[in-house]
């Protein structure tokens, strides 16, 4: 193979367009070209000498006897499991008490997002005993309150009685 | 029938597959056991082979994921320096090989080892083995054009340390 041929090659090589053929010329020419090389493909040489070489690298390996293979093969069964009738039942009645929960919390849901807020319930049907009751309701509370402000009367005279004896 | 087809299609592959696990682990002894597993592997599932449009690419990739999980198990912890560069394949193992270990071969050695795993299986396995593009997609599981983008990104870097070997006059 002629240098112009080599260097062509070579710059293929470079970008990656040689074929397997041409890179397979590339490295038999540089292993086996002895003549010293022009100095601007000496800079590849070494590459393809090595790949040559690497390409030629022979392991000794020991005869591989493929009953060894045959005698490690182990076919398992397949195994057989053996279950309860009701399994199955369970499974579905499983299933049931689900799908039962989650019916349930829907419809309540659905109860009290369709109930208007103004019918909240009330304690009295009937208004007129609703407004007896309150005004029962509120006397109790003015009855209290007045307890409260005799108290507080009391409470009064007492701090009086000590502002004049106190001035004394 | 599959049993024939292990004997006459898988078997003739071994020393391609030993050569690959060679190189990724970096002694014999861990390539050899890889090839066992990887072999019985593909021997457990030989049913597939006749499935398979490239059983050459499905065993390489067996072996691949097989070594590179040894890689990650504890006892593999090696330091990714380029002092401890794997072992240089060598002409005295091939009586057929002439050439004789010289500092510059070293050298190329270490820049090959020295390149991130992707880009060095690719490199090792276009210009070593000789593999298309195709069925290096197939081996490493991506696409074509990852393939020749990372090929590309390969022989780039690789020729910048060469012409540096060459600048600073180390071959």
């Amino acid at each position: 193979m002629d240098y112009n041929k080599v260097r062509a090659l070579v710059a293929k090589y470079w970008a990656c367009e040689t074929t397997e053929e041409e890179e397979a010329e590339l490295r038999q020419f540089f292993a086996s070209h002895t003549e010293v090389l022009p100095e601007d493909l000496r800079e590849a040489a070494p590459m393809f000498q090595y790949f040559h070489a690497a390409a030629s690298l022979e392991l000794d390996f020991p005869e591989l006897d493929v009953n060894i293979f045959a005698q490690q093969e182990i076919v398992k069964p397949a195994a057989k499991i053996i279950r309860p009738f009701w399994h199955d039942w369970m499974k579905v009645a499983a299933i049931l008490v689900m799908a039962f929960g989650v019916g349930y919390s829907i419809h309540q849901f659905e109860e009290k997002r369709n109930m208007p807020i103004a019918m909240s319930k009330d304690t009295f049907d009937d208004p007129e005993k609703a407004f007896e009751e309150t005004q029962r309701a509120l006397a109790i509370i003015a009855k209290n309150m007045d307890k409260g402000t005799k108290q507080m009367e009391k409470l009064s005279y007492f701090n009086d009685a000590v502002n004049k004896v106190s001035s004394n | 029938m599959s049993h024939d087809l292990f004997i006459s299609q898988v078997m003739p592959v071994k020393p391609k597959l030993l050569r690959f696990a060679y190189r990724l682990l970096g002694n014999e002894e861990d390539a050899k056991d890889i090839i066992q597993d990887a072999l019985l592997k593909v021997w457990h599932h030989k049913e597939r082979m006749n499935d398979l449009q490239n059983l050459e690419a499905w065993c390489m990739r067996i072996t691949r994921n097989l070594a590179l999980d040894r890689l990650k198990s504890k006892k593999f912890r090696q330091a990714d320096e380029l002092d401890n560069v794997r072992e240089l394949p060598s002409a005295t193992r091939n009586p057929h090989a002439t050439m004789e270990q010289s500092d510059t071969m070293k050298k190329v050695h270490q820049v090959i080892q020295a390149l991130p795993e992707k880009y060095r299986t690719i490199i090792q396995l276009r210009d070593m083995d000789g593999y298309t593009y195709q069925e290096i997609a197939d081996i490493l599981e991506v696409e074509m054009s990852e393939v020749k983008v990372n090929l590309h990104r390969a022989r780039k870097t690789v020729r910048e340390q060469l012409q540096n070997m060459h600048v600073y006059g180390l071959q």
